[in-house]
Order: C-alpha cells, then sequence, then structure tokens
C-alpha cells in the first residue's frame, strides 16, 4: 500500500508554497526533498531546533576532561621525576587536554549528525531520485488512502509536475534486488 | 560569475561528476600504473631495503639524526594544511568561489597526512615498536612521557587526520547519494552504504549545516595547533636557530603556503585532465593567486624576522648560525628557497599572471620546491652548527632517502588518482547552489507563497 504522495516541482518557490499550503491543510508529516539546501524551508514547515551542539558541548568536555587523565594517569603510572619538576605539569598536559576536547568534540558531532539526522536509514523510506538532480519534491506521508487522495489532488491543483504514490521503499533499486 | 558556470544546468553537475568517476580513459591507467611503479621502485623496495640493512642505510650521522625524512615529514603536513584549513575558512565565511575546488583540496590535506604518518615510520629505525607511542598497560610497564612534543605531535596528528576524514565525508554524503542513483555494478552498492540512505530531505540539510559548520569551527583552531607543536619538535631543542619562539607562527604560515601552492598545482591537474574546466575557473585560480601572494608576503617578513632576531640576540652561536646559514655549506639552498619562495611569487601582483593556467602551475611547483627546501635547511643547518666546534657536522641524503623522497611523491600521486575516481571531486550539491538555476526561475506572487521570503543560498 502506499504511503506517501510526492509531488514533483521545477520551481523550488513553488514546492516551499506548496508545502506551507499542505500544511495549513493539517497535513502532519511533510517533507521538501530538493538537491540543494532551501534556506525558506524552516519557515515554511516550522523552525527546526537540532541536539547536534549540545553533542559537540558534551563531547568536548567529556574529551577535555579525558585527555587530562589521560597524561596525568600516564605520568602517575610511570613515574618520571625530571629536575624537581611536578609530576604532573600543567602547560604540557594543557595540550594534550586540547587536542583531546576537539577529537571527542568532533567526534560526538558525528554522532549527533546521524542520530538527528536519523541516518544511515535503517527502514525504507520515500524517496525520489530526480530530487538529488533538478527536481524539488514534496512528500506527504499518510495513514489511509483518503489522505493519500486528499494530498494528491491538492499536490497537483498546486501545479506538480507529476504526482507519484509512493510506499515507503526508495524507487531507485536496481530490478534483481526488488 | 563566469559565462561557462553560468551556462550550467543542475543536471549537467551530475552529468560531469558521475563521468568523471565512471569514464576512465587509457591515460589514467597508464598515470596511474606509472605512479604506483613509481611506489613500488623508489619507495617500498628502499624502505625494505632500510629495514633490512638497518637504518644507516640513509645518511644519518651524529650531529644530524633528522635528515630528510623528518624535512619530508615536515613537508607533507605543511601540505595538508591548506585543504582542509581552508576550505573551513571559506565556509565560515561564506565565500562561494570554495565550492568547486574544496573536495580536492580536503583529499589532499588527508593523503599528505597519510604520506606525512609514512615518513614517520620511515625515519623509525624499528617501525614494528611504533605501539610503544600508545599509552596502554603492558608487561613491560613502559608508558609514553606526555611532557614530550613527539607526543603532542602523536596526538595532534591524529586528531587532524580523523578530523579531516570525518570532515571530507560528511560533506560527500549528498553526493555519493547523487551518484548513487546513476551508477551500477560495485559502484552503486559502494555509493548505498556511504551515502547511509541520504534523501536530501529539509531536516536532512539542516542536520548537516549544523555538524558541518560545528566541524569546520572545531577544525580551524586545531589546525593551527597541529603545525604550531609539530614546530615545537624543534623549537623545544636548545639548538641555536631552532630555539626560537617565531617558530610556531612560522611554520603554520609555511604550512598553509606550501598548501595553498599545493592546491594550485592539483586545480590545474585536475581541470584539464578530468575536464572541470567548466567549474574550476580563472575566477579560482585569481583568488588562490591572490592568497599566495599575501602568504608569500607574511613568509618573507617571518624569515627576515627571524634573521634579525638572530643577529640582534648577540649571542655568537646565533650569530655562527645565521652565518652559516647564509653562507656556509647550505647558501645555496637558501637562496634558491629564497628565489623560489620570496622572490618569485611577487609575479603574483599581475592579473594576468594569476589567471594564466601554465604559469601558475609552473609556479606553484616552484614554490613547494622551494618549501621543502625550507624544511630541509631548518633540520639540516642547524644541526651542523651548535655550541661546540666538536659537535658540528654535515649532511648529506643517501640515495635511499633521495629514493625515498621521490617514493612519497609517487604515493601521494597513488592515493590522490584513486581518490578521484571515487569520490566525487567536485561537490556537487554545493557547486548548484551557486548556479542561477534556481535564483532566476520567476517567483510567484508572496500571497502564494504564504508571506514566505525565500531566497537561494549563495
Amino acid at each position: 500500500m502506499a504511503t506517501s504522495a510526492i509531488g514533483l516541482f521545477v520551481d523550488p518557490h513553488r514546492a516551499l508554497a506548496t508545502a506551507g499550503r499542505l500544511k495549513a491543510a493539517g497535513f502532519a508529516t511533510i517533507e521538501v526533498i530538493s538537491p540543494i539546501p532551501l534556506e525558506g524551508a524552516d519557515e515554511v514547515l516550522g523552525k527546526k531546533t537540532s541536539v547536534i551542539k549540545r553533542f559537540t558541548f558534551f563531547g568536548a568536555i567529556l574529551g577535555g576532561v579525558a585527555g587530562f587523565t589521560l597524561a596525568a594517569g600516564t605520568a602517575v603510572l610511570y613515574l618520571h621525576p625530571t629536575g624537581g619538576r611536578p609530576i604532573i605539569p600543567f602547560p604540557p598536559f594543557l595540550i594534550i587536554t586540547y587536542e583531546m576536547t576537539i577529537l571527542f568534540g568532533i567526534l560526538a558531532t558525528v554522532i549527533g549528525f546521524l542520530i538527528s539526522a536519523r541516518l544511515p536509514a535503517i527502514r525504507e523510506r520515500a524517496y525520489v531520485p530526480e530530487a538529488a538532480i533538478d527536481r524539488f519534491a514534496v512528500a506527504v506521508s499518510c495513514d489511509d488512502e483518503e489522505c493519500l487522495d486528499r494530498a494528491a489532488s491538492l499536490l497537483r491543483a498546486a501545479g506538480a509536475e507529476e504526482v507519484r504514490m509512493a510506499a515507503s521503499r526508495p524507487t531507485w533499486r536496481l530490478p534483481n534486488e526488488a | 560569475m563566469p559565462a561557462e558556470v553560468a551556462s550550467l544546468r543542475y543536471a549537467d553537475v551530475n552529468r560531469d561528476v558521475v563521468r568523471s568517476l565512471v569514464e576512465t580513459g587509457p591515460k589514467y591507467y597508464i598515470t596511474l600504473a606509472c605512479a604506483l611503479g613509481l611506489t613500488l621502485v623508489c619507495f617500498l623496495f628502499p624502505w625494505f631495503y632500510q629495514l633490512n640493512l638497518g637504518i644507516a642505510a640513509a645518511g644519518m650521522n651524529h650531529p644530524q639524526v633528522w635528515g630528510t625524512y623528518e624535512a619530508s615529514f615536515i613537508f607533507w603536513i605543511g601540505l595538508s594544511h591548506s585543504g582542509t584549513l581552508l576550505s573551513c575558512v571559506l565556509h565560515i565565511t561564506h565565500s562561494s568561489w570554495r565550492k568547486a575546488m574544496y573536495r580536492s583540496a580536503e583529499a589532499m590535506t588527508l593523503f599528505s597526512l597519510m604520506v606525512a604518518v609514512t615518513m614517520v615510520m620511515v625515519h623509525l629505525g624499528r617501525p614494528w615498536f611504533i605501539h610503544w607511542a600508545f599509552p596502554y598497560p603492558n608487561q613491560m610497564e613502559l608508558w609514553p612521557n606526555f611532557r614530550s612534543p613527539l607526543l603532542f605531535d602523536v596526538t595532534a596528528i591524529a586528531t587532524y587526520l580523523t578530523g579531516s576524514s570525518v570532515f571530507i565525508y560528511m560533506g560527500s554524503i549528498p553526493d555519493f547519494a547523487a551518484v548513487r542513483d546513476r551508477t551500477t555494478g560495485w559502484r552503486h552498492h559502494l555509493y548505498t552504504l556511504l551515502s547511509l540512505g541520504w534523501r536530501g530531505t529539509d531536516t536532512e540539510w539542516h542536520r548537516l549545516g549544523w555538524a558541518y559548520t560545528l566541524l569546520a569551527v572545531l577544525i580551524i583552531p586545531l589546525a593551527v595547533s597541529v603545525h604550531s607543536i609539530v614546530s615545537w619538535d624543534w623549537a623545544s631543542s636548545i639548538v641555536p636557530a631552532l630555539h626560537q619562539t617565531i617558530f610556531a607562527p612560522y611554520f603554520v604560515v609555511g604550512a598553509i603556503y606550501s598548501g595553498t601552492a599545493g592546491i594550485v598545482t592539483v586545480m590545474f591537474l585536475l581541470r584539464k585532465y578530468m575536464s572541470f574546466e567548466r567549474y574550476i575557473t580563472e575566477l579560482h585560480f585569481d583568488n588562490l593567486g591572490k592568497l599566495l601572494l599575501a602568504l608569500s608576503l607574511i613568509w618573507t617578513y617571518i624569515n627576515v624576522l627571524e634573521l634579525f632576531t638572530g643577529w640582534y640576540s648577540g649571542a655568537s652561536t646565533e650569530l655562527e648560525a645565521l652565518k652559516y646559514k647564509l653562507f656556509g655549506y647550505y647558501a645555496p639552498l637558501y637562496w634558491e628557497m629564497i628565489l623560489c619562495c620570496a622572490i618569485a611569487p611577487l609575479l603574483l601582483i599581475s592579473k594576468r599572471f594569476r589567471t594564466s593556467f601554465v604559469p601558475m602551475l609552473v609556479l606553484s611547483i616552484a614554490i613547494n620546491i622551494g618549501m621543502y627546501t625550507e624544511r630541509f635547511l631548518i633540520v639540516g643547518t642547524s644541526l651542523s652548527r651548535k655550541y661546540l666546534p666538536d659537535a658540528w657536522g654535515l649532511y648529506v641524503p643517501s640515495l635511499v632517502e633521495l629514493s625515498i623522497l621521490v617514493g612519497s611523491v609517487a604515493l601521494f600521486s597513488t592515493l590522490f588518482l584513486l581518490f578521484v575516481k571515487i569520490f566525487p571531486s567536485v561537490s556537487i550539491y554545493e557547486v548548484k547552489e551557486t548556479l542561477p538555476e534556481a535564483a532566476e526561475l520567476p517567483k510567484p506572487a508572496t500571497a502564494e507563497r504564504g508571506g514566505v521570503q525565500w531566497q537561494p543560498v549563495q
């Protein structure tokens, strides 16, 4: 059974406007699929907030603590007294702390990105190969046929070049994999 | 925007980039075979010979313990500096000319870092003990000394390598998805895996934008710290002419300088041999030329400052080191470096020169030869004049060392040649953002758009 109605547009403005109109008509799950990031998408589909920066922040803090612990812990495990200098000297260990702060910050950002963008895609999702080239697609997910029909007719009325019904399975699969 | 770029349509970008991946002519295979052959003959064989015979196969001696291996290490680390760093800075400052060239510049970073790490392995007499540099509990109760700049190096370079890999990969995810749809066979499977199921929804773009910018912000200070730390390998010693506070900025500027020259070389080759004439244009060469000119002036200033600091100190050891540098055994190399890196780049003042492709290629190679010489002089001249005359000594690289130097260039070329056939070497979606196609379409009336002002991202 089809679960999404997807309208393809040539014009990004029209795609965005249609997404806005569908949202106003009460459809809950609307996605704009585009070959480039569209700046107006936030204003049409609602402001998005992202948890990635929290991941980065706490990852970096964790990295700082881990880096200093690594350097200090190593120094304590292998005592190497040199000329009355401290066993845990701060200036050189701050460099290790700094590098580890950045390393953990980077890795946490990646994890945050994957989680918040829901990647890698484990379940199959509605997809339009043309939207990776030069078409702007508006995808509406529905639970029942009636909702789908209504979405499709709204998409057609908005001037969609083509309206597709898609099950949540990608259309780019090779025939022998189907 | 140049006319050849403005005439591109979105579909052209996809087609051209996919073509650069799948259409491979005999020229490419011949070049790859040559690079691979050179890597084998000039890099791997001499290295095995050295492993077999011992480190004496290299011309290093006392006091010259660094030699060309360390010079190559600094050189390759330096070359890695411009790619990711420049890409991050230009991303943060919204410079749209970055978009056609950043992917291959970042790849340059990645591969030169790999070659740099390999050079360290070559320099180690017993590379199979490299794990001793890592802190882990072992029955010898042996732990590394984190007070040493060499351990700072290990940490910084490992972080930079991780950061650069993640940065280039994350920026490529949408492009993997785009080429996934247009390829078949093993490529299709590879890109399906690499694209992680990217679809290009508004949520995905939003998350990618955030993550990418955060990474860029983290990587800029990281890159600066990496070469500062490399400089401390030398500057934290007490050898005259090495023990200088200017070393960290000197190394960082030198690194960005040689890296930018490296980008010019790579851009020329990509443009010519991968048919990216419509993407990499005079504009890129013009901008890179301006950057090179500014960097060469800063680099020259720091060099003069280095001489001045030595002279002004009045210390006999510093004066001797200075005299030796300018007029001693290695003086011809010093003046060659000045010619290549300080005098020749003045040609970049002329716009005609900056927008001529072949002269730019020649200059960029000359700059990198000069920069290699600079690194050799840093490790070579300083160690040959230390405090007491009985610690003085000359160094001439052996055939094994020279061969490995040539081989390292071949190794880098091999990695890069493999890259251009696997990664989309021009960013599809970011080039599209700069195209007028979406922006030029007539905008519907405001009411129809629900009062929303839509602007294409520039």
